[in-house]
């Protein structure tokens, strides 16, 4: 039995008009009210906006939804890294979701605007080596000490708004169509791991979703 | 065990679900059904995680305490409360346990239970909190409103409003003003003015009584004593004056709102005017001599002593002027329009203290060093007197047109000048303070000039007289506002845009920060980038009225100006509204905010 839950297939995709009301659209009228009709596997893992790292053509994707506030999300991210890293055909993707309030809506909006900049990576690592709560000066001071421009961030957000704005709306709606409970959540070929994994676990999943 | 049979059970899931056809949109499944199927031991629902019961007292207040579960925890900061307006409601908390490890930073978290006493409010409030697995998964915020209380009916939850504006818990005036470093300038200005109030002949009738306590010394009295003793008949008598301070401030509280009104407006006008009438000298205002003198022999049984002192400092203190009426009538109409409880204590104790600061001095060296009576201390008076009538004019400049309140100005300043002796011949032998009074005296006179011409070309701003004179060429661009004017049109223009974040700024003509609000911010560069792709809404409140009353509670807002930002979701970023003056950098860093 516990083979077949790991295995786990990517079953079936969800979400009623009304039962989208209740819980993700009805933050976001705007943005999804369309798309909440559907959400595939496809959407999830294949954001054509959101950033790639690790291999982008890997056989496998993982993805994870975290605030740079999260504690959590911060202390297993060096493990991430390493693992993604050391795999080497692993697509990993970052999906910022910001529960946390105003810094952690401003951080993901420099991050993603950092994209563009070609300093996405670079804008992430920084943030993730923070430690737990973060004010905006925090943030500001963290990006300069990495050589950061922030105007520069800033304005390549700015330049793409109606892009990145999009891409967290989503974030947000997928997290409460999949009934994500918090940062962070992985997601490891089809399987949902909520909370927080560590190189084992990691490595773990891995090797279930290739088997 | 459990985790075994939470895997059988969700492995059943699984193959339930397995039997629909991959990636097809079924229209029946509850939306928590799985799209990727759970692997490890999954966190608790939040509601689980943390559950909240509501204990009604009979004050008013409530207890909300939280059960949470073993491994999790809430975070301190982030309990909240506010009403559906957007009112912050106050909660009591207890300190938490200091997380401080490096995963964490420094912050305080409860385990095992939390609890919050919540102050009064009208209507439903609605609670947030936020809280973590330990070394798991941190849960987004969750909210929950409560019905008001009515006559200790139980409490139910009831559903928080799915659409419409949500309000960002809002920081009060005492922030506000805080913020923009107002408390210290207040507390100087209270602690000058009682200076300056010292010098009037309002304060010769506690010479005798400080004279009083002291003499109880005997020959004995040494300057340290004198001081010592002086110094807590003084600090008595401001203890005496911030609790006056604080009765007007609580009373004040609802005042601020009543200030909206017009009538109200022109009554408080009146009042000022005719404070002002009396410190010209028209009549007297004080309290019935019984009073004064019943009062002014209540601390006299034990003279010397330091009890002795504080009493009659505390006695004395708002009776035994006659002049001292109206300008403390005047302070406490000014700290109970703030409502600020703190702010008017410390200011009416500054003013206290700086009325004290003489009879200290005189305490200490004798009576001797002070200055002497004479006609100068009538000019004091006079020096209140325009203060009151310059209120005057402030207050009522909400409601009149610009030029009308230039004019008004204008008469003031020139009213100003000509008591300061600005047409007055000065004898070739005249002193250095003559002199600087007629300088001071004929700038004011030219100002008054200069507003008057001003007001006559129709010009409204009182620091930019002449500005009609310039050419009207308008700075390139501007921000442009949908205006609206009704609750019903905020919504409809909110929803007009349901992809952009949104900017409502409360305006109305009778608003004169607002005009310096839009010659300096509107037409920044920066500022109409940042707010490019937003829904940029004025509220125009000038025909205040229900209507205008009603928006203003949609968004609550006590007044204009006010900007209120929006996110895309139509809930308020937390930390942008901006009320009152301010600059082009806070609208941007506001506007940034937005998603």
């Amino acid at each position: 039995m516990k083979q077949t839950t790991r295995r786990n297939l990517l079953l079936g995709a969800v979400a009623t008009t009304g039962a989208a009301g209740i819980i993700g659209v009805a933050r976001f009228p705007g943005a999804t009210q369309a798309k909440a009709q559907e959400l595939t596997v496809e959407d999830v893992l294949f954001d054509p906006v959101n950033p790639v790292l690790g291999n982008p053509d890997g056989d496998l994707t993982i993805v994870e939804f975290f605030d740079y506030q999260c504690p959590y999300c911060k202390a297993n991210h060096p493990d991430l890294m390493d693992v993604t890293g050391a795999d080497g055909n692993i697509r990993l993707v970052m999906k910022d979701w910001p529960i946390f309030g105003a810094p952690s809506v401003r951080a993901s909006q420099l991050a993603l605007g950092a994209v563009d900049v070609g300093a996405y990576e670079t804008v992430l690592a920084a943030l993730m080596a923070t430690k737990g709560r973060l004010s905006e000066a925090d943030i500001t001071a963290t990006l300069e000490t990495a050589g950061l421009d922030l105007g520069e961030l800033d304005g390549a957000y700015r330049a793409n708004r109606g892009q990145w704005d999009g891409l967290m709306a989503r974030n947000d709606f997928q997290a409460a169509q999949l009934g994500l409970r918090g940062t962070p959540a992985y997601i490891i070929g089809t399987t949902i791991y909520p909370g927080t994994m560590n190189r084992a676990e990691l490595k773990e999943a891995i090797a279930n979703a290739r088997a | 065990m459990s985790r075994i049979s939470n895997h059988i059970r969700r492995a059943a899931r699984s193959i339930a679900t397995a039997l629909s056809v991959l990636f097809i949109v079924t229209t029946a499944l509850p939306a928590t059904a799985q799209l990727l199927s759970l692997s490890n031991t999954a966190p608790l629902p939040a509601d689980e995680a943390f559950q909240i019961t509501v204990a009604d007292q009979d004050d008013g207040t409530r207890i909300l305490s939280w059960d949470i579960a073993k491994g999790y925890y809430l975070y301190r900061d982030y309990l909240a409360a506010q009403t559906e307006s957007g009112v912050s409601v106050a909660l009591d908390t207890d300190p938490g346990i200091e997380m401080d490890d490096p995963t964490f930073g420094s912050v305080e978290v409860y385990f095992d239970t939390a609890q919050a006493v919540m102050g009064p409010a009208d209507g439903p409030v609605t609670v947030t909190w936020q809280g973590c697995q330990d070394g798991g998964i941190c849960y987004p915020p969750v909210q929950q409103t409560f019905a008001a209380l009515d006559g200790g009916a139980p409490v139910a939850a009831v559903a928080p409003p799915a659409d419409g504006i949500v309000l960002a818990q809002e920081q009060g005036m005492i922030d506000t003003l805080r913020t923009r470093g107002g408390t210290v300038l207040v507390l100087a200005g209270f602690l000058g003015f009682g200076l300056l109030l010292a010098f009037t002949p309002c304060v010769f009738p506690m010479f005798p009584i400080l004279a009083g306590v002291l003499s109880g010394q005997g020959d004995t009295l040494t300057a340290r004593r004198g001081a010592a003793l002086s110094g807590v008949y003084v600090l008595a008598m401001a203890s005496a004056f911030g609790l006056l301070g604080v009765a007007a401030a609580w009373s004040g509280q609802n005042l601020q709102v009543a200030l909206q009104s017009p009538a109200a407006i022109y009554a408080v006008a009146a009042i000022f005017v005719a404070l002002a009438l009396s410190m010209f000298g028209l009549y007297e205002l004080q309290l019935p001599q019984a009073w004064t003198r019943r009062l002014s022999s209540a601390g006299a049984g034990r003279r010397g002593t330091f009890g002795g002192a504080a009493t009659l400092g505390f006695t004395s203190a708002l009776i035994v002027g006659p002049c001292v009426t109206a300008p403390l009538a005047g302070a406490l109409l000014y700290i109970a329009g703030t409502g600020d409880v703190w702010l008017g204590a410390g200011a009416l104790f500054a003013l206290g203290l700086g009325q004290g600061i003489p009879l200290m001095i005189a305490g200490t060296l004798g009576a001797r060093v002070l200055p002497r009576a004479g006609a100068w201390m009538d000019g004091v008076k006079r020096v209140f007197g325009f203060v009151f009538l310059g209120m005057a004019i402030w207050l009522i400049g909400r409601l009149i047109a610009g030029p009308v309140i230039l004019a008004l100005w204008a008469a003031l300043l020139v009213g100003a000048g000509i008591f300061a002796g600005a047409m007055d011949l000065l004898p070739a032998d005249a002193g250095p303070v003559r002199r600087g009074v007629k300088t001071g005296g004929v700038l004011s006179l030219i100002a008054g000039a200069i507003m008057a011409v001003g007001a006559a070309l129709g010009g409204s701003d009182p620091t930019r007289p002449l500005a009609m004179l310039q050419s009207v060429a308008e700075p390139a661009g501007s921000v442009t506002f949908s205006t609206v004017t009704s609750a019903s049109a905020l919504d409809a223009a909110i929803s007009a845009q349901p992809d952009q974040p949104a900017m409502i700024y409360v305006t109305a003509d009778w608003c004169v920060t607002c005009r310096v609000i839009e010659r300096k911010v509107w037409p920044d560069a920066g500022v109409q980038a940042a707010l490019s792709g937003v829904n940029v809404i004025a509220a125009d409140v000038s025909d205040f009225g229900a209507q205008g009353q009603e928006m203003l509670n949609r968004l609550g807002a006590v007044g204009p100006p006010t900007m209120v930002f929006l996110n895309r979701d139509k809930s308020e970023a937390p930390g942008t509204r901006i009320i009152g003056d301010t600059g082009p950098g806070a609208v941007q860093k506001s506007a940034q905010v937005l998603q």
